[in-house]
């Protein structure tokens, strides 16, 4: 599914429950044209800025890091990290590429336990 | 494992099943009179922020580091509650000072059936003091360490640990799969599922401990599925130390939130107050915590002043939740 679809489809679900997300509605509220919001749903246009998708991400209760992702960008923030210590990052994710999952959480930052 | 991010702790355990994970966060509140008379739930007016232990550990104590964990910060008499999150049964210890907050027991690792001394998740949604008898608990209220109050000094005579101590069980495996995932199969109503995902001085030290402050209406639900349904071999424990606030700002450079409003206050403004409905059968109360003296009436048997902001207060608005809308936001 590419990037559009994936908007159209979640922005259509939550317009049939609430009318608020139409496409004018939706694309008002993220400071767009709705006629470039539909743009980007037919994909017509490539994906909007990273401010944009985190605008869309949050209006549509998505995350964003899944949608920049969809849009074929890596988040500004992560960007940043890998800069400071480039060949660091690049090796860590490199060797972590097809680890599973719960492997993956382990190696995310753990609360100490000590004695008590 | 334990992760924090956003200011939530969320145990995770994947070798027990990919869903195994609950989320708890330390909810800001008001102190609900502490008068003898019993009070609605409080609003939650945002999570309190939760350092790691290590990030600071050269400003903390050497106690602190040996425990390790995380810390919030506290002004003296404020009062919290443990918000719960998650839809995979877990089973919760939750001590302060070490002593146990449901049974009154002192800490150990595991679980007792008799008497329960632990909550289960998500069907407790919360939990906002010590467990004093069925259907009412006294809120959870910071005071500092080595003065007395604290359900610790009370029970032990010792103001050794202060703090809150959680352990956190996930079901097992087989037992999660017998009575969620073959629901499923059957291809029964999906609403009938349990599903409850979520939409808590200036003393020299910072170590603050909890008391038994007001009484407050709250159920501590008996464990329906028993003992046995936990996965004891995969727990993760947290010991999360109460920093006095002045101090806190001094150890992490960061603006502790402010006090909370009074809750005469509140309730004057014609905010809202919760009672949560849920008929499913109570815990007993336990005798070692019914017998604790609340702060107010410990600082009038000290002959200390007594406790500000203290009058009695009459809610006007009561909402009433269930497990469906478990929404307990307040503003002010």
């Amino acid at each position: 599914m590419t990037f559009g679809e994936y908007i159209r489809e979640h922005r259509e679900a939550l317009k049939s429950q609430d009318r608020r997300f139409s496409v004018r509605q939706v694309a008002q509220r993220i400071g767009v044209e709705p006629a470039y919001l539909s743009k980007i749903e037919r994909g017509d246009v490539a994906p909007p800025s990273e401010a944009k998708i985190r605008a869309l991400a949050e209006e549509l209760g998505e995350d964003p890091d899944v949608l920049l992702a969809m849009a074929g960008k890596v988040s500004s923030d992560l960007q940043e990290i890998i800069r400071k210590r480039p060949q660091l990052f690049a090796d860590l994710i490199r060797q972590l590429k097809s680890a599973p999952d719960h492997a993956l959480l382990r190696i995310a930052r753990d609360v100490r336990d000590g004695d008590w | 494992m334990i992760e924090l991010m956003n200011n939530q702790l969320t145990f995770r355990f994947p070798e027990v099943h990919k869903k195994a994970a609950c989320s708890i966060d330390f909810q800001r509140t008001l102190r609900i009179p502490d008068d003898n008379r019993d009070y609605p739930l409080p609003p939650g007016l945002g999570r309190f922020p939760v350092e790691h232990v290590d990030d600071f550990a050269d400003k903390l104590p050497d106690t602190w580091r040996t425990h390790g964990g995380v810390f919030i910060p506290m002004y003296q008499s404020e009062a919290l509650w443990i918000n719960f999150s998650g839809d995979y049964p877990c089973a919760v210890k939750i001590a302060a000072g070490k002593i146990n907050a449901v049974s009154g027991e002192s800490w150990s690792n595991g679980l007792s059936a008799d008497p329960q001394d632990y909550a289960v998740i998500p069907d407790q949604p919360w939990l906002d003091g010590f467990n004093v008898s069925e259907d009412f608990i006294r809120q959870f209220v910071a005071m500092p360490l080595g003065e007395g109050f604290s359900a610790e000094e009370q029970i032990t005579g010792k103001a050794e640990y202060g703090g809150l101590q959680i352990i956190v069980y996930p079901m097992k495996r087989d037992v999660y799969a017998e009575h969620f995932e073959r629901v499923v199969e059957a291809d029964l109503d999906y609403l009938e599922m349990p599903m409850f995902c979520r939409s808590a001085c200036a003393s020299a030290a910072p170590d603050m401990g909890l008391a038994p402050g007001g009484l407050m209406r709250q159920k501590i639900y008996e464990d329906e599925y028993g003992l046995d349904a936990w996965d004891l071999d995969n727990g993760f424990r947290c010991f999360v130390h109460l920093a006095n606030s002045e101090q806190y700002q001094m150890i992490t450079g960061h603006q502790p939130p402010h006090k909370p409003a009074n809750a005469r206050d509140y309730a004057k403004a014609g905010l809202p107050w919760f009672d949560y409905y849920d008929d499913s059968k109570a815990l007993p109360g336990s005798d070692t915590l019914s017998k604790l003296t609340s702060v107010a009436a410990k600082m009038i048997g000290k002959g200390n002043a007594t406790l500000s902001n203290n009058d009695p207060v009459q809610p006007k608005v009561i909402k009433i939740i269930s497990k469906a809308n478990l929404v307990r936001d307040g503003e002010f």
